[in-house]
């Protein structure tokens, strides 16, 4: 059971390590002579007068919601799609009626106009 | 081979662990919570947990950390004084810490909880979840779809605002003729009819 994920386990520590290793390569190899000058936010030619960090619009976090929200119907789809043939046309009309009431709300948000961005 | 795979994984998870609660940056304690997902769904996923550990990564790591990341974005945290009531709140944070410790060590023990009789059954447990949802539990599945379209609308209402909406609609503006903008008006035809008092 476990065995058919050691391609997946494999997978994921060449992937680190491809991303890991060239930085600890420029990071080990490369010349570094720092001073407070190159260390410092370079902001145009002039002293910087405002910090980094920056208020979002709201409107980034409705997208995020509204994403939460169909990441968690595609989750129910999971286990629905593996049982499809013993749960039958029952397990498939409770299904189209689960996404039925989310179209409503999808169609709701798109009328709304909350999909568009000016 | 599978525990020392294990014990890499719970100490990938307990170093990101501690490093969301004692890092400074809320983004990078955000970025630590993402690491201690993986490596739970990981360890989920050693357990036969397939369902779990993929909903962990494409619900929370997808979709919870980015509103997250996004709330501590919005939010413009000044670290300074946050750091002020540390031994104010130190008393209740103990007491809420030692609170949790002890539920979860009443949970953890609870008969509900014994992984033998979790082991014990066969084929993929993905598979049993199906077979109950959309079968005897079908009418709390509908309720869940009816949260989501009513979280869908509290969503919107909350933040959507659309008074400060500029838009130009180009098929208008190619339509629009010249008698909509300029409206022709013959002075001396008034002045005629002894209406020219008003200049």
């Amino acid at each position: 059971m476990l065995e058919n994920y050691l391609p997946i386990l494999l997978f994921i520590i060449i992937g680190i390590g491809f991303g890991v290793l060239p930085l600890l390569a420029g990071f080990v190899l490369g010349p570094r002579h720092p001073d407070s000058e190159k260390r410092s936010a370079y902001e145009c030619g002039f002293e910087p007068f405002e910090d980094a960090h920056m208020k979002f619009d709201v409107r980034y976090y409705l997208v995020a919601i509204l994403f939460i929200i169909f990441d968690l119907e595609i989750a129910f789809l999971f286990p629905w799609a593996i049982v499809l043939d013993e749960i039958g046309v029952f397990g498939l009309l409770a299904m189209f009626l689960f996404l039925g009431i989310l179209v409503v709300g999808f169609i709701y948000e798109w009328k709304k106009g909350a999909l568009e961005w000016e | 081979m599978e525990s020392v795979i294990f014990y890499i994984f719970a100490a990938i998870l307990l170093f990101a662990a501690t490093m969301v609660i004692t890092v400074r940056n809320p983004v990078r304690a955000a970025l630590f919570l993402v690491l201690a997902f993986f490596t739970s769904a990981g360890i989920w996923l050693m357990l036969e947990a397939e369902f779990l550990a993929i909903s962990l990564v494409l619900v929370y790591v997808g979709a919870v950390l980015v509103l997250f990341l996004f709330v501590v974005m919005m939010l413009d945290i000044d670290l300074a004084p946050l750091k002020e009531g540390f031994t104010r709140y130190l008393p209740l944070g103990i007491i809420v810490a030692a609170l949790i410790v002890v539920e979860m060590i009443a949970v953890l023990n609870a008969p509900q909880f014994d992984i033998s009789a979790a082991q014990a059954t066969d084929g993929s447990n993905t598979k049993m979840l199906g077979r109950l949802l959309y079968t005897v539990y079908v009418y709390p599945f509908e309720i869940a779809s009816v949260i989501l379209t009513v979280a869908i609308v509290a969503a919107i209402t909350l933040t959507l605002r659309e008074h400060h909406r500029k838009l130009q609609d180009p098929a208008k503006q190619v339509m629009v003729k010249s008698a909509d903008r300029l409206r022709m008006v013959d002075l001396r035809s008034k002045k005629q009819d002894g209406e020219g008092s008003e200049s």
